[in-house]
Formats: structure tokens, C-alpha cells, sequence
């Protein structure tokens, strides 16, 4: 979104935005400088930093956004009721992973009953819908698309289980980081005014609707339209500042899960100089069909 | 114009606009331009995928 509006008002842009399929190919391409920036779930941003991988987190791409979605006539209608059942994630190296432990958990059932499946987001509906897979957890637009086409149902969203849910950071290679910093910052700019823009209200979720989805995600407008406005909360872009406090509680869920082999400390991984960086930036003066 | 020239100047007029088309639509151009600038002024790739 940043870029087609950077485009649109300013008339040019300062990155150029590659759209991958599933998160490990985003990981390979960051790890060979391929890519210099990515967005990517946050728990595998911490693994690989864990490992060594020279990245750090500079801003979120977003809070809430995901939710757990099950077969709308199906026999699963409480959290409880997974147990036993299939649940496609997008890796274990995410929140969407994390957020059906710790739902298990509250309800007094245990993870170990669940079979959790790795898929590509993109597959996950149509998976649900052939009755592959008895749930998903997942981002949107994946549980709107389900909710659209009549066959699922959004058992909860993250945010009931987890008040501040976040789940796609945006990742930035070390060396960019020390080489070039004003470009970072100027990429964390525009999110950061663009989360304002779309923030502002309905009329601007649909511009975002229609050009996101014809432009960059290839996916049907209406669908997105559905994702973000279908309520407002359902996702949000703004307060996307990284915060200790989230971190260090994903970091003791993977922990707990044991998809982090240590305890990680926030500054190791989080690089909080371009977020705060975006103090005071106001959002782009964009309407579409105008600039 | 002999047959042979005639023939020869119709392959290479189609050979020349299959090779336009192709650059215009198959190369993605400012990929092409940016991995030829300087590392300091490049722009930076971000990758992303169709979610929230």
C-alpha cells in the first residue's frame, strides 16, 4: 500500500515490493541478501535472529488481523472441541501457532490433542472447504474468505485470547540497517503514514480495498473490502510501534512451545530507533482518483 | 524484392517484434535498472505476501 501511494502522491518510491508465497521463502531470501526487507511472522523473525541470522525488527505490519476458523456446520463450536482435530497454521514459527496453543490452554485443554498442519496461506480456505483440515488459524484475508464463500466460521478472533495480538513484523538485514539508515527509516515512514491513512476511516479501507487487491495481492477487491471493513478492528494499522511487553510474551509462548531453544532479550532482536523515528508523522494526503 | 529477401525481411520483422514484446512484458524493468545502480543508491526489495 505505501508503495502505490508513494507512487501515486510523491511520484516515485524508495523500495520496490516482492510478493512471495509463504514465509520460508521470504526467510531464504532475506538470509541471501535477495531481499533487504521483509514482512514476516514475528516468532520466525526471532528464531532467526536466535540463530544468528544478522536481522532485526523495526515495526509491525499490523495488530489483530487473524483469527482461528472452523467449518461453519461443523462439529467444532468451542475451542475445546479441537481437540482431536486438524488445525492448518502457516508455521510453527507463528503467532497464528501460538495464539491456538494459548486458547487451548485458557480453555483447559491441552495442545498435545491437536494436530497442527503447515500450509501456505493461500491454500488454507480451499482446504477447509474440501474438508481436508477441520480449522485453520490464520491472517486475513483468509478468514474473510471463508466467512464470504459460506462454508466457515470464525470460532474466535486472536485478540480474545490475546488483547494486544500481533502478528507480521517488518524485518530489515543488519547491514542495511548500518549502511543505510535514512532509506530504513524512510521505508518505516511511509508504513507508518500509511497505517494513519488507512486508520482514518471506511472510505479509505475501500480505496485500499481495490488498488491492494488489483495491484499487489492479485486477490478479488470485494474480498479485501470484506477483511477490512467488516468491522474496523477486524485488523488495524496504527500503534505499530514494536513494544517490549509483546515481545518478551511471544518470546515465553515459543518458549513454551519449544520453538525457541532460548531466552532472547528484546534489544538483541528489536530495533526500536525507526519507530520512534516515526513520532509525529501524519498520513499521507492521498484519495484515490485525485493525486 | 526477391523471394528470398522478402522472406528474410518478414522473419526478421517477426523475430524483432516477438523480442519487443517479450522486453515489454516479461522484463521486469525496474528490477533490471535498480541491480545496475550503485549499491548505496539502490532501492531497497521487500518482500511481503498476500496477508494482513
Amino acid at each position: 500500500m505505501t508503495d502505490y501511494i508513494a507512487r501515486h502522491s510523491l511520484g516515485e518510491n524508495s523500495f520496490i515490493p516482492r510478493k512471495f508465497q509463504g514465509f520460508p521463502e521470504i526467510k531464504e531470501a532475506l538470509i541471501g541478501n535477495r531481499m533487504q526487507a521483509g514482512f514476516m511472522v514475528a516468532p520466525m523473525a526471532m528464531a532467526l535472529r536466535a540463530q544468528g541470522v544478522p536481522i532485526k525488527i523495526v515495526y509491525l505490519g499490523h495488530r489483530y488481523g487473524s483469527a482461528v476458523v472452523v467449518q461453519k456446520d461443523g462439529p467444532v463450536r468451542a475451542v475445546r472441541d479441537l481437540a482431536g482435530r486438524t488445525v492448518a497454521i502457516p508455521s510453527r514459527f507463528s503467532d497464528e501457532y501460538l495464539i491456538v496453543r494459548r486458547a487451548l490452554q485458557r480453555e483447559g485443554a491441552p495442545a498435545a490433542a491437536v494436530r497442527f498442519l503447515e500450509m501456505a496461506p493461500p491454500d488454507v480456505a480451499g482446504a477447509l472447504s474440501a474438508g481436508a483440515i477441520d480449522a485453520f488459524s490464520m491472517g486475513e484475508p483468509f478468514p474473510s474468505q471463508s466467512e464470504m464463500m459460506g462454508f466457515g466460521r470464525i470460532l474466535f478472533p486472536a485478540r480474545r485470547y490475546w488483547p494486544d495480538y500481533m502478528s507480521c513484523v517488518l524485518v530489515v538485514r543488519q547491514d542495511a540497517i548500518d549502511n543505510r539508515p535514512a532509506a530504513v527509516q524512510t521505508l518505516v515512514d511511509g508504513i507508518a503514514r500509511s497505517g494513519l491513512w488507512l486508520d482514518a476511516g471506511r472510505p479509505h479501507r475501500e480505496h485500499a480495498a481495490d488498488f491492494v487487491g488489483r495491484y499487489y495481492f492479485h486477490q478479488p477487491p470485494a474480498l479485501l473490502r470484506w477483511a477490512l471493513t467488516k468491522d474496523l478492528e477486524r485488523v488495524i494499522y496504527t500503534r505499530l510501534s514494536p513494544r517490549k511487553a509483546d515481545f518478551d510474551l511471544v518470546r515465553d509462548l515459543m518458549l513454551e512451545a519449544g520453538t525457541l531453544d532460548r531466552p532472547i532479550e528484546f534489544a538483541e532482536y528489536v530495533d526500536v530507533r525507526f519507530a520512534e523515528g516515526t513520532v509525529g508523522k501524519t498520513a499521507w494526503q492521498y484519495e484515490a482518483g485525485v493525486n | 524484392m526477391a523471394t528470398g529477401k522478402r522472406i528474410f525481411a518478414a522473419v526478421a520483422g517477426w523475430a524483432a517484434l516477438v523480442t519487443g514484446a517479450h522486453l515489454a512484458l516479461n522484463v521486469d524493468w525496474s528490477v533490471a535498472l535498480n541491480d545496475r545502480q550503485p549499491l548505496d543508491k539502490r532501492k531497497f526489495y521487500v518482500a511481503y505476501i498476500p496477508v494482513t
